[in-house]
């Protein structure tokens, strides 16, 4: 996630390099690491402070499954999708900054094809 | 010192709680050995781990002044004891030691080495959540890593792990 904010790979050139420090203006959390039971919760609620839409990318091998820890990691959450839904996943233990653009565009495709409700014509 | 000049000097000094000294060795056939490897450690009493300790941290030719690591080990699921290992080091003679105790399972009790080194606090709670260790008289028995209200204890050999917690399954 370093690598993909700086100049080699430059998130900007998709404008999604504004990261903020809190849920309140963010629309997207990517979450990059273990989750633990003891940080779940704490993600679930920066997840209920998030303003609608929102979305959820779960980036590399333990936020997706558990990874290395899915057997023997008893506090480890296994998956971030049993907290919060889940809207990308990226695979890859870590993700190479490449995989972490392709999920950012991938999430872009899925909002696109999310259809928009109407309000319906008034009639009289 | 080496190892075998500090076993001798506790052992003239007439040390509290010193009960052996193991080395490795090669393995040997004509003995049926397998031997055994890693570092020479000194057996202690658990009950008198805290004088042990304020005896190497005190005398002049030792001045282990401090603690590495404080930690346990479940050898066997069906065995009785677990082992204490703790690390000490001395900065002033440049010399370390390993020191280990049994302890019994049915009665994991031994008193707190916090009095000798403060240090040990944390080593002390991270060994107690993992493996039900007692440490008798330790400042703040909270739990350190673990969340609080966690139930069992993970490093032990028959530890089950949670179907549940709060809500979330870990099947």
């Amino acid at each position: 996630m370093m690598a993909v904010g700086c100049a080699h790979h430059d998130i900007d050139r998709f404008g999604a390099g504004a990261f903020r420090a809190t849920p309140r203006q963010s629309d997207l959390m990517i979450v990059a690491g273990t989750v633990n039971f003891k940080m779940a919760e704490r993600i679930k609620r920066l997840y209920e402070q998030m303003p609608s839409p929102k979305y959820v990318i779960a980036m590399g091998a333990c936020a997706t499954g558990g990874g290395p820890y899915y057997k023997f990691g008893y506090t480890v959450v296994k998956g971030v999708d049993r907290v919060v839904p889940v809207d990308v996943y990226i695979a890859g233990c870590p993700p190479r900054p490449e995989a972490l653009l392709e999920g950012l565009m991938k999430l872009q495709e899925k909002i696109q094809g999310t259809p928009v409700i109407r309000k319906p014509k008034r009639t009289a | 010192m080496d190892f075998r000049a500090i076993h001798d000097h506790l052992r003239a000094i007439d040390a509290p709680g010193l009960l052996g000294s193991d080395e490795p060795r090669p393995p040997s056939k004509e003995k049926k050995d397998k031997g055994r490897a890693g570092d020479p450690y000194l057996l202690i009493d658990p009950q008198l781990l805290p004088q042990f300790l304020h005896v190497c941290r005190d005398n002049p030719r030792l001045s282990f002044e401090m603690v590495m690591d404080i930690t346990a080990t479940d050898p066997k699921k069906d065995g009785e004891h677990f082992w204490i290992n703790v690390q000490l080091i001395s900065v002033r003679h440049k010399h370390r030691l390993a020191l280990k105790c049994l302890l019994p399972k049915a009665h994991p009790v031994l008193p707190t080495c916090t009095t000798v080194h403060r240090t040990c606090q944390w080593h002390e709670r991270e060994c107690a959540e993992m493996f039900g260790i007692t440490f008798v008289g330790h400042p703040d028995p909270r739990h350190i890593l673990l969340p609080d209200d966690w139930i069992g204890f993970p490093m032990r050999k028959d530890y089950e792990f949670p179907r549940e917690y709060h809500g979330i399954s870990c099947e």
